[in-house]
């Protein structure tokens, strides 16, 4: 891992410019994603921070349901939106994707950070955590679990291809061994 | 006002607006008002309506957009109140229909009184307006200085009669299509089931 600086969000102290942060931002970047609408994690704070420097406009936005729908605007307005948030919300997102996003195909790449797995310290993310890959899976989202840098470009990529091309939302999932975590905090 | 006076008044004022319309009363309002316009019409995801509008607004600068939405809708989704303050897009206005019931569900009674033209201007970054007639909408709409919310009081909460389970495919292709200026007419089989 490749921690270069640590930066303060908030009252804590989260890690930004991790490689995977990087290796995501450089291909999110290369993919033209031309706006990105997120809730706040400690462990996206960078990758969302490399995007923003990149000049790519952020929204933060009060609830998951929100950036879905925010995003599906943007999509059929032909933009390249990403969707950004954490687990323990995708619960608040399963409006918008089952009953918007997924019947009018309109193809969003989203980004999830996992919380309620490896490693977890709150036993409060744990039955959502074990429920996020079934549960995309049951509403027609396929998910792919990113474990190290050396796979950003490739998964963002091909969530690009299945959002963009297919019209397919798409899902990375980004796991604890990643790092940058707050799962034992 | 009936759901369908405010709908009129709307794609009349603004006739090149981009409407958007959330599920129920308001998708069935907007297809009467605009014969089946190219618009976009919510079948489901209710609370979701304002956000998608905030999106199309910020992605398409150059246009009006308009959100016509239920009361019991933006109640569900009314933290959307505090992301249009934040940041504002000049050109979007959201209009609700205020009658302060669920029509789609057989007209149970809101909790409590909304009054979200109020809550728009306590959160700031909104303009909150009220509205009573077609005219006063009208006039509304009109007025420059966005985003604006204005809560338009239906006192006849009269079902308008198109069908609101419409084919997502058919909304999305038409409205892209009027986004991208072309094929800006009546969208045909709109209802889910046509052919």
């Amino acid at each position: 891992m490749n921690q270069r600086d640590t930066e303060p969000a908030g009252t804590m102290t989260v890690p930004t410019g991790l490689d995977w942060q990087a290796a995501l931002a450089e291909a999110f970047i290369a993919n033209e994603i031309s706006v990105v609408s997120f809730v706040p994690d400690s462990r996206l704070h960078g990758l969302l921070e490399q995007l923003e420097a990149a000049e790519i406009p952020l929204r933060s936005l009060a609830r998951e349901e929100e950036c879905v729908a925010y995003a599906a605007g943007q999509r059929l307005a032909g933009k390249r939106p990403l969707v950004v948030f954490q687990s323990s919300g995708l619960g608040n997102s399963l409006n918008a994707l089952a009953t918007l996003a997924v019947p009018s195909r309109l193809g969003l790449p989203i980004v999830i950070s996992m919380r309620g797995s490896l490693g977890e310290g709150n036993p409060s993310q744990l039955p959502i955590g074990r429920a996020v890959e079934p549960i995309l899976a049951d509403i027609g989202i396929p998910s792919f679990t990113m474990r190290e840098a050396a796979q950003g470009a490739a998964l963002v990529d091909g969530v690009c291809s299945l959002a963009f091309k297919a019209r397919e939302c798409a899902a990375i999932l980004l796991a604890p061994e990643l790092g940058g975590g707050r799962e034992t905090r | 006002m009936k759901p369908v006076d405010v709908a009129t008044s709307i794609v009349e004022t603004l006739p090149d607006a981009l409407c958007i319309a959330s599920l129920g009363t308001a998708v069935s309002a907007l297809r009467v008002a605009s014969n089946d316009g190219p618009h976009y019409y919510f079948g489901a995801s209710m609370g979701s309506a304002l956000a998608t509008a905030m999106g199309v607004a910020e992605a398409v600068p150059q246009r009006t957009v308009v959100a016509l939405l239920g009361d019991g809708e933006l109640l569900m989704g009314a933290s959307v109140l505090w992301s249009v303050g934040a940041y504002q897009p000049q050109n979007l206005i959201a209009v609700v229909l205020a009658d302060g019931r669920y029509s789609i569900t057989g007209g149970q009674s809101l909790s409590r009184t909304t009054n979200f033209a109020a809550v728009a201007e306590a959160i700031g970054g909104i303009e909150g307006r009220r509205a009573k007639t077609a005219n006063e909408l009208a006039v509304l709409l009109r007025e420059p200085g966005r985003p604006r919310l204005i809560e338009a009081e239906v006192d006849e909460p009269a079902w308008p009669g198109p069908s609101p389970f419409v084919d997502p495919a058919r909304v999305r292709v038409a409205f892209e299509d009027n986004i991208a200026g072309v094929g800006t007419g009546h969208v045909r089989a709109l209802t889910s089931g046509q052919s």
